[in-house]
């Protein structure tokens, strides 16, 4: 009622794009059930509301099947087809729907291999539910975006023990036995870091950094420190403030950049923080000092809203991760393990050692540093439109607003 | 002070002698309000020594004034919903979904209608969000008054419904930015109305303050009320322009950034003078300091404001004393709905943008701010001024542990230990009054 017709277009093609996959599962299903009725009552000739019928119906159910199963020109196997069983951690949120999902599906396609998929809503307990029945219903990998790391563990540990391989997928979970597929976040902190040390290779930083409970936000410091280390030690560059941000939450990032030029009285040169939504609060503290555009920020997730930050110029780089590229290679992984192959021999694979000491078979895609000069790398992906990335931003400013 | 007993207003008379306790008798003023501005003072003198001189600064109170400007809006209607023995659990998610009805309505409908940057953008959404809370607010009140469902349960209901609703309305996006007007309601580099216009409204406080003790000290006399002593009204009167003149001074003593001042002076062709510009009182503390003042009015003044007092003081009582209660209920939750979609406005316009995650959390901070405030949650007692030092105390204990560097969770950890402190001294205090 308040979202535009067109979000609201986004938003039913994305949720029913999932929903036809499902639908047309349960057809099936119902398709079969009906033909199986037709059969029962043709083959039983009188239908009546006896329980004998029932039974009659029921029983009649598996040899039905059967003819059916062997009239089909290819007949399912475990050893023919490949199925490949996904559980979702919480499927609600946008990007799994509109990004991973669709290429995994489509990496899996062309090799002719079956997918499945459970979503557990945010609960662990309900994803190794979901784990068991991805199994149950044949799956020969299994690919998990935890919602828990360490609570899923018993399930992938089940699942290796059956011999089906586990992709992990986006995020870590602390099995070696498991392929570990995500974008090298130490990585994305490197690249924020790489570019803002350029534009200010000396002077007072502020390091605004994720939640304090999330690992990823000590890794993106970590790449930061690859880079800013030795500048760090030697003077030239000063912390000045370094503060985790609750749930990562873009309206405590605000307060705490403002607390921060407060502090130091506005002799702030740099603003490294961990992600896009946080740097919208940082911007926003700076706009009200007049130094939105002076100061350099960075980010991370190719928001929409940072990317037209981008463009504007507030914001100096959105590092973006373009998930299409992570659903295709877990799919393909998928059919390689599917097919026999181990998670050492999967192709592109590489030794990480992970924060709880194991040394994790994993492929670390690379992540894209997002500035003024390549922005029309997110409009060829079709990711963001030109008209959402240069609204406000003068003619002719940027190469790619018109 | 073995009086304090003598302090409770109806027992003090003209004393012969005067104590402290009985000149704070004659003044009427509350003791308990009086015990908070003593702790906010405590808590500010000790992170102004901790900080190195940085939390007493102009700057800094500044901040603090816009930072608090949100929690203070909603913790006035928070107040009247804990007198009448309910609660709002729903506060910050309807927050969210207001912020975002209200981003995409100015940031992707009105722009494709009436044109991108339209002036009259900010009212339509504005407007519209009222609109939208006062119905969420009222659907959520109907439930509890007419339905009979409690409202713990209704709203810890609602706290689920309104935060995915909120991230249904745009998948989850962040939208920004916000329209150009609509930016200057939440402070921020324009959002203020720089300093003649602060004086302006110090003064013009001054004066209100003056008209309210004479008009009050004729009613009095009209309906044969005990008036105050002359001293005391000169007093209250003095004390209360010192102090609004003394806060738009220190407001205004914080001039305005190099980069921005220099913007500014360049606009008007003018030269930045030596002392800098002076930003003034910023919009959204006008706007709180606004609600703060008709909301005080609705709950003393006015029939609506008695009738919830005396519903939370004894619902069968009031029921039998022909106040319609259902009604009544149904419309504080109504002015809730309001008093978060100005919330809601202000902390979309700051942070110039909207998030489904917005206002996570912000529901505990804003029934602690009415309770440490001194409103019970047994129902009937709370005052809006109350309320609004209490969201203070707490953007206080934050920010000035912010400044500090404090780790989050440790941040989390003292502010719910003050919660409990303050409503322990609270409890205390009021046991030890009604002996």
């Amino acid at each position: 009622m308040f979202a535009g017709p067109a979000i609201w277009r986004d938003f039913i093609i994305e949720k029913t794009g999932r929903k036809m996959t499902m639908f047309k599962r349960r057809n099936l299903a119902l398709l079969a059930t009906v033909a199986l009725l037709i059969a029962a009552c043709g083959g039983g000739d009188a239908a009546t509301t006896t329980a004998g019928d029932v039974t009659e119906t029921t029983a009649a159910a598996p040899t039905t099947t059967g003819a059916a199963g062997a009239a089909t020109t290819s007949p399912p196997g475990d050893d023919e087809e490949i199925i490949v069983g996904v559980s979702w951690n919480n499927y609600n949120e946008e990007r799994w729907a509109k990004s991973d999902e669709p290429n995994i599906v489509a990496a899996l396609e062309e090799a002719g291999a079956t997918y499945i998929s459970a979503d557990a809503g945010s609960s662990a307990e309900q994803q190794l539910a979901d784990v068991e029945n991805l199994m149950a219903q044949g799956a020969d990998v299994l690919i998990i975006l935890a919602q828990d790391g360490e609570a899923i563990l018993p399930a992938v540990a089940s699942a290796l023990e059956q011999g089906v391989p586990v992709i992990a997928y986006d995020r870590l979970i602390e099995n070696p036995g498991a392929l570990y597929i995500t974008f090298d976040n130490v990585g994305v902190g490197r690249l924020q870091a790489e570019v803002i040390y350029e534009l200010v290779p000396e002077g007072n930083y502020a390091i605004i950094k994720g939640n304090q409970a999330d690992a990823n936000a000590d890794f993106l410091r970590e790449g930061y420190t690859q880079v800013i280390g030795d500048a760090e030690s030697s003077g030239a560059i000063n912390v000045a403030c370094e503060t985790y941000t609750d749930n990562w939450d873009p309206a405590i990032a605000q307060t705490n950049m403002e607390q921060c030029l407060t502090q130091e009285n506005n002799a702030i040169d740099a603003v490294l923080s961990e992600n896009d939504g946080m740097a919208g609060g940082v911007v926003a503290a700076l706009e009200a000092q007049g130094l939105a555009g002076t100061v350099p920020v960075s980010g991370q997730d190719g928001d929409l809203a940072a990317l037209n930050r981008v463009a504007l110029g507030t914001q100096s780089v959105s590092v973006w991760k373009d998930a299409r590229e992570l659903g295709r290679a877990a799919g393909e992984a998928a059919i390689q393990l599917a097919q026999g192959a181990a998670i050492e021999d999967v192709a592109g694979v590489v030794q990480f050692d992970s924060p709880g000491g194991n040394s994790m078979t994993s492929i670390l895609l690379t992540p894209i540093a997002i500035t003024q000069d390549n922005l029309d790398v997110v409009v060829d992906a079709e990711w963001i439109t030109v008209d959402e990335l240069c609204q406000g931003v003068t003619a002719g400013a940027v190469a790619v607003c018109p | 002070m073995t009086d304090v007993v003598v302090s409770s207003p109806e027992q003090a008379t003209t004393p012969p002698k005067r104590s402290v306790g009985s000149v704070l008798g004659a003044l009427e003023i509350d003791t308990r309000l009086l015990g908070m501005i003593a702790a906010l003072i405590v808590i500010w003198i000790g992170f102004h020594i901790l900080s190195g001189g940085t939390f007493l600064s102009a700057r800094n109170l500044w901040n603090l004034s816009v930072q608090t400007a949100a929690v203070a809006i909603m913790a006035t209607g928070m107040v009247l919903i804990i007198v009448s023995r309910n609660i709002d659990l729903s506060v910050g998610s309807v927050l969210a979904t207001l912020g975002m009805a209200m981003g995409l309505l100015q940031a992707e409908i009105l722009p494709g209608m009436i044109g991108f940057d339209h002036w009259a953008t900010w009212i339509i959404t504005l407007v519209a969000g009222l609109i939208l809370g006062a119905l969420i607010g009222g659907f959520q009140g109907f439930i509890i008054s007419y339905v009979g469902v409690p409202s713990f349960i209704v709203t810890l209901g609602g706290l689920l419904v309104w935060r995915g609703v909120a991230w249904a309305l745009a998948s989850g996006r962040t939208i920004a930015p916000m329209d150009s007007n609509f930016q200057l309601l939440g402070g921020g580099s324009r959002g203020r109305i720089g300093g003649p216009a602060s004086w302006a409204v110090g003064v013009f406080a001054c004066l209100g303050i003056i008209f309210f003790l004479l008009n009050g000290r004729r009613q009095r006399r009209k309906f044969g009320f005990r008036l105050r002593p002359v001293w005391a009204e000169v007093t209250l009167a003095v004390v209360g322009s010192l102090f609004v003149l003394g806060a738009v001074a220190v407001i205004n003593s914080y001039p305005m950034p190099q980069a921005l001042a220099e913007q500014y002076a360049a606009e008007r062709g003018i030269a930045v003078p030596p002392g800098g510009i002076a930003l003034g009182i910023a919009n959204p503390v006008l706007i709180a300091i606004g609600v703060a003042l008709v909301m005080t009015v609705i709950a003393t003044q006015r029939r609506f404001g008695r009738y919830v007092f005396a519903i939370g003081g004894n619902p069968e009582a009031a029921e039998l004393g022909g106040i319609k209660t259902r009604w009544t209920v149904l419309k504080t939750y109504v002015l809730m709905g309001v008093l978060v979609a100005i919330g809601a406005a202000v902390q979309t316009a700051r942070l110039n943008a909207a998030t489904s995650g917005l206002g996570t959390l912000t529901e505990l901070y804003v029934i602690a701010a009415a309770v440490i405030g001194g409103t019970s949650l047994a129902g009937g007692i709370g005052t809006i001024s109350g309320a609004v030092l209490g969201a203070l105390v707490m953007q206080s204990l934050q920010s000035g542990m912010v400044l500090m560097g404090v780790d989050a969770p440790l941040q989390d950890i003292v502010v719910g230990v003050v919660l409990v402190i303050a409503v322990g001294i609270d409890t205390f205090y009021r046991r030890r009054v009604s002996r």
